[in-house]
């Protein structure tokens, strides 16, 4: 469990593993795990001109 | 059985589509080595520790093509590779492909500057599509119905500072029945396929376009395989629509999504790119 970034609403870890984007259930910020244990996440990086499939 | 091999998985974030592709690999016993794009760096020496091949699914266009050149130069094998990378991920070079081999795809006219760009789209007529030659998810791409429109457009495009916007994309628009087709790519195979359906005239998947299944007719998989080996095959999403005239290639995507895709059809997508991955590792 660890707090949005942006709306400090509580979030939690589950089944996600490290890289994985997800919005917050609260204020629906995209996110992004950057460690499992201690569970952490930062905002997702912003997408780009050239991102795509 | 992983029978020594491992993977490489060069990504930007992880997606439903990464997450399937590691569980795919982890249910073949293949070790995965991650290569997060914001944070790995490239010597001219080849490193220890390689994969025995790369799947590069950076969604950047430009970090990938990069990425790809560097795991070429140690001698990994790339999927995709990298020529196919650089030449799917730009608009403008496919359809040369596709034309080139006599694929069908829309009538499309390229322009340099926004004066020749006015040219162009009254030369294909209204309405026309104006679309980046890089970048995908339906982004930036506008409907021109009008002369008025067009002019409108074009002064945004020309107030914007990246080069890659005053090369101009101009396609006929293609009537369609409220969808188009996506037909999946591993290898000599069409894996799946599916209708996107939307309200819009963008049948982005990312742009909310709701799938089906579609039936693999000999017409879909002939174009779509066609389609794939014109840009230099491998794992390959073809993008279709249905003229008067029969299908037309719009897009051939080399770093395909296919969270929808899988929505749709028993087969497993991730394990197909899997295995396809890694008998380019064995040769």
């Amino acid at each position: 469990m660890t707090e949005c970034p942006e709306c400090a609403a509580s979030v939690d870890g589950g089944e996600k593993i490290v890289g994985e984007i997800f919005p917050c259930p609260d204020c629906g910020t995209e996110l992004e795990v950057l460690k499992t244990a201690p569970f952490a996440v930062e905002p997702a990086p912003r997408e780009a001109e050239d991102w795509g499939e | 059985m992983s029978n020594g091999l491992t993977l490489g998985l060069f990504l930007t974030i992880v997606r439903p589509e990464e997450k399937a592709i590691l569980a795919a690999a982890e249910r073949r016993g293949v070790p995965v080595v991650r290569f997060d794009d914001r944070e790995v760096t490239f010597g001219l020496e080849r490193p220890d520790g390689l994969p025995s091949v790369l799947l590069n699914r950076s969604v950047s266009h430009t970090r990938s093509v990069y990425a790809g050149r560097c795991f070429e130069h140690y001698g990994v094998p790339t999927v995709n590779a990298p020529d196919v990378l650089e030449l799917a991920g730009d608009k403008v070079r496919t359809s040369l492909r596709l034309q080139e081999r006599g694929v069908p795809t829309p009538r499309t006219v390229v322009a340099l500057s926004a004066e020749a760009a006015r040219k162009a789209i009254d030369s294909i007529g209204y309405p026309a599509v104006l679309k980046p030659a890089i970048g995908s998810w339906g982004r930036l791409l506008a409907k021109v119905d009008t002369a008025e429109d067009a002019e409108q457009i074009l002064e945004h495009k020309e107030a914007l500072a990246s080069p890659i916007h005053s090369v101009f994309y101009v396609q006929e628009y293609v009537e369609k029945p409220g969808r188009d087709l996506r037909a999946f790519v591993v290898g000599e195979e069409v894996v799946a396929a599916m209708f996107r359906r939307s309200e819009s005239w963008r049948t982005n998947s990312a742009r909310g376009a709701v799938a089906e299944a579609a039936p693999l007719t000999p017409e879909l998989r002939e174009t779509s395989l066609r389609a794939a080996d014109a840009v230099g095959g491998g794992v390959l999403a073809v993008d279709l629509m249905e003229g008067k005239g029969g299908l037309v290639v719009h897009e051939v995507n080399p770093t395909p999504e296919f969270k929808a895709l899988q929505g749709t059809t028993d087969v497993d997508v991730a394990e197909r790119i899997v295995d396809y991955a890694l008998r380019q590792g064995r040769r």
